[in-house]
């Protein structure tokens, strides 16, 4: 048995002269790991490793062979003398095979279709491409920062190329660059607005919610039930409650009636803004570029700071005291 | 036998000095003594205690000595009255050219709302003397005093207007938003009064009067008792004098008054009336003939409007106590029991006039009773459905039954927010004045109107009064 399996492996080296058992032994491990082609089974000469369709539409990661039964091979077979292993990746001996295949195939890919009209970037669907990190991680090799910026150089062009035009292969070889949660899929519902013309915006900030109705008017606000000057005590907090509505040039546009819970008052003033230009939207999507620049899009996630312990507040040191 | 101590020692000889018997056994041997030869007196000269090494702790050793300060320290009352200083012109603020002096019609005609209206010298010291100006006033950030005419301000003087010609009194509480203008339009009125030659009695601070910081004394012979506030009567008597000076040098008295200090005859000028009142002992007896005489029925006189700033404090029990300790209610004295009367209806102006009172709603009291009244008088304006008129909480005690009596007739202005085109004229009263740096158009115009809800003391804290760098 034992002759046997070294007669096949130098077989399979092209090696006709017997190699010493500690010469072939870490050699024959290589070997398990490698897949044979079918074309072994044929009697070719070199078992070449470069599968027959192109890698991209392979999508099961390369696994290791089964032992070779040698004895019922030799029955049926007669096997060539001086095969030739070759690994089915080209680059299976660089230190990145898996993702020098993706890039190698994307290079392919886009000497093959580099040619095809594209759509400016910004009117290309947005995808979260992995980062550096996460690349390192599903690939499970330590690819190299530069590769990976000249990697998605080519992804990136590759995915500009016009919807309507790109082929199947692209999107196939684009998959494993993307990230496994597409947070650009997640569109926020509508807001509608209903019958009477109100649209509801809901904001928050610190521990504050707002909830605006904001309704077409002449500039009419009413927090809890208050004007805006009763409710807010501080000149700042008014401004900021309506900065939307005062950045868009809306002010007089549009009457508000909000209802506003928890926090202090700056929280509710900037939870009423963001409510607000939630509302305001609705009515007029266009703004939003214009809100963005007024700060009034995004939520402020900033919270109070937990306390720590040997702390006196979040950050705040006990006093020192010499022993 | 020798005293334990000396005689001229007057240490207790039982404390102080432990003489012949020891507290404890004494020891055989000197606890302390370096060698056996050495005494234990010796022993114990040598040992003073523990000994101190090093540094010692040393309080206040930071702390530097004070330096004398070399300014003069403000004298008495220097700083209320610098707190309490009125400034009516800035020469730094630009003249507005298209300014124009209120004259005796202007608050009557409908023309003038949304116009800013300067008052003239003569009404700015009659102002001054009734104290109509006030330090939360923004007076001393433009050239010269101006006023806004309001919609509610024309509708006023004209309603004051026709009770003066069909020779009845107006009454009228004056009620709002927090610096809605409630004063200010006191302040209007009593320029339309001082214009139209009227007397005007004014009280600047309701709370002076209930907060038991002025003076006061019983009335002999009344029933319940009514308490005179002689140091106020005496400062109201002044004021009036100052402010009405050439009216009451024009107005003669009907009656002799012999129980003034100074014998008044009759057919006198009301102004040596007020000008016996020289000391506060007998300045309520003067303002009392005073009084009188301006409401003497049949007599020439002119109308009247007596106006109250502060209305929550004297509708409601003062800080004053009777002897028996128990609180005075504020229309037990004289003074305040006089303008309730009058704006109760319980006073007839010969010539016709106006009782006005406004609410505050800075440092104000809670009154109930007023509150509750004012609401039901306002929907009896509204003619609103009987079920909406606001009912007494029958499960509440704190309710004031004079005070229904006396606002059970009152009418009741509300003063809001200002309407827009107001909001326009005052804001570009700003800018000509200089104090406003942008420029006036629909935009700045609805933004400090939507900040300040419309109201205009708001929309000045928004626009003038917000520091912006």
């Amino acid at each position: 048995m034992a002759s046997s399996k070294q007669g096949l492996s130098s077989a399979l080296r092209g090696v006709s002269r017997t190699l010493s058992g500690k010469q072939w032994q870490p050699l024959e491990q290589q070997f398990q790991s490698l897949r044979l082609s079918p074309s072994l089974a044929q009697g070719v000469r070199c078992m070449s490793t470069e599968p027959t369709e192109p890698a991209f539409t392979d999508s099961l990661p390369p696994i290791s062979a089964a032992e070779i039964d040698t004895k019922s091979l030799s029955k049926r077979l007669r096997l060539a003398e001086h095969a030739r292993a070759l690994p089915v990746s080209p680059s299976y001996f660089s230190r990145t095979p898996s993702f020098n295949d993706r890039y190698l195939a994307l290079e392919k890919l886009m000497k093959s279709y580099g040619n095809l009209p594209v759509v400016p970037a910004a009117d290309a669907e947005r995808v979260a491409w992995k980062t550096l990190s996460d690349l390192r991680l599903s690939i499970g090799e330590p690819v190299k920062a530069t590769d990976y910026v000249k990697c998605l150089a080519v992804v990136k062009r590759l995915h500009q190329i016009h919807p309507e035009l790109k082929p199947t292969a692209i999107d196939h070889a684009l998959g494993d660059f993307k990230r496994e949660v597409q947070a650009f899929l997640n569109t926020p519902n509508p807001i509608p607005i209903d019958k009477l013309g109100r649209a509801l915006g809901v904001g928050r900030r610190k521990t504050s919610t707002a909830r605006a109705f904001v309704v077409e008017g002449e500039g009419k606000v009413l927090v809890n039930g208050k004007s805006l000057a009763d409710y807010f005590g501080r000149v700042h907090d008014r401004e900021s409650a309506v900065w939307a509505l005062h950045a868009a040039g809306r002010l007089d546009k549009y009457n508000v009636w909000a209802r506003v819970e928890g926090g202090g008052t700056t929280g509710q003033a900037e939870a009423l803004t963001l409510a607000i230009a939630k509302a305001l939207l609705a009515h007029e999507p266009a703004l939003k570029p214009a809100l963005r620049r007024a700060g009034t899009v995004t939520r402020d996630p900033r919270r109070v700071e937990r306390k720590k312990h040997g702390k006196v507040k979040a950050r705040k040191a006990p006093a020192w005291v010499k022993r | 036998m020798s005293a334990p101590n000396c005689l001229r020692c007057l240490v207790r000889p039982s404390t102080a000095i432990p003489l012949a018997i020891p507290r404890q056994a004494s020891p055989l041997v000197a606890p302390f003594a370096p060698f056996s030869t050495t005494t234990a007196t010796a022993a114990k000269k040598e040992v003073k205690g523990h000994v101190r090494g090093g540094k010692k702790l040393v309080l206040g050793k930071f702390k530097k000595n004070k330096v004398e300060s070399r300014v003069r320290p403000p004298g008495p009352g220097e700083r209320k009255a610098y707190r309490k200083r009125i400034t009516l012109s800035n020469d730094n603020a630009i003249q507005v050219p298209w300014l124009t002096d209120m004259g005796p019609g202007s608050l009557l005609d409908t023309a003038n709302v949304a116009k800013v209206l300067a008052l003239p010298e003569e009404v700015q010291d009659q102002l001054r003397a009734s104290e109509a100006f006030k330090t939360t006033q923004s007076w001393k950030m433009f050239r010269k005093p101006s006023v806004l005419v309001r919609t509610e301000t024309v509708d006023l003087m004209n309603r004051i207007q026709g009770a003066v010609e069909k020779r009845q009194t107006l009454r009228v509480a004056i009620t709002g938003d927090k610096v809605a203008g409630k004063s200010m339009m006191l302040l209007q009125a009593m320029s339309h009064a001082y214009l139209n030659n009227w007397i005007v009695i004014h009280v600047p601070e309701a709370h002076e009067l209930t907060t038991a910081c002025t003076d006061y004394a019983p009335i002999p012979g009344t029933e319940p008792p009514q308490y005179t506030q002689p140091t106020y009567a005496l400062k109201l008597i002044h004021a009036i004098k100052k402010a009405n000076e050439k009216i009451l040098a024009k107005t003669y008295t009907v009656s002799a008054h012999p129980e003034l200090p100074q014998n008044i005859p009759a057919n006198t000028p009301l102004l040596a009336i007020a000008n016996a009142a020289k000391e506060a002992d007998g300045a309520w007896a003067v303002f009392h003939a005073l009084w009188n005489e301006l409401t003497a029925q049949g007599a020439n006189r002119p109308p009247i409007l007596l106006s109250l700033d502060g209305l929550a404090h004297v509708m409601k029990t003062s800080d004053y106590r009777a002897p028996g300790f128990d609180r005075i209610h504020a229309h037990d004295l004289s003074l305040v029991r006089l303008f309730a009367e009058a704006l109760g209806g319980g006073v007839q102006f010969p010539n016709g006039g106006a009782v006005l009172g406004a609410t505050s709603r800075s440092n104000t009291p809670r009154a109930p009773s007023m509150e509750l009244a004012l609401a039901q008088r306002e929907a009896e304006q509204r003619h609103a459905d009987p079920a909406e008129v606001p009912q007494k909480d029958a499960f509440f005690r704190g309710y004031d039954e004079r005070v229904e009596a006396v606002l059970r007739s009152v009418q009741v202005l509300r003063l809001g927010g200002v309407s827009k085109l107001e909001a326009r004229a005052v804001m570009e009263y700003w800018a000509a004045s200089g104090m406003l740096r942008a420029a006036v158009d629909e935009k700045t115009v609805t933004e400090k109107w939507a900040l300040g809800s419309g109201v205009l003391g708001e929309m000045e804290r928004a626009s003038l009064l917000t520091m912006r760098i």
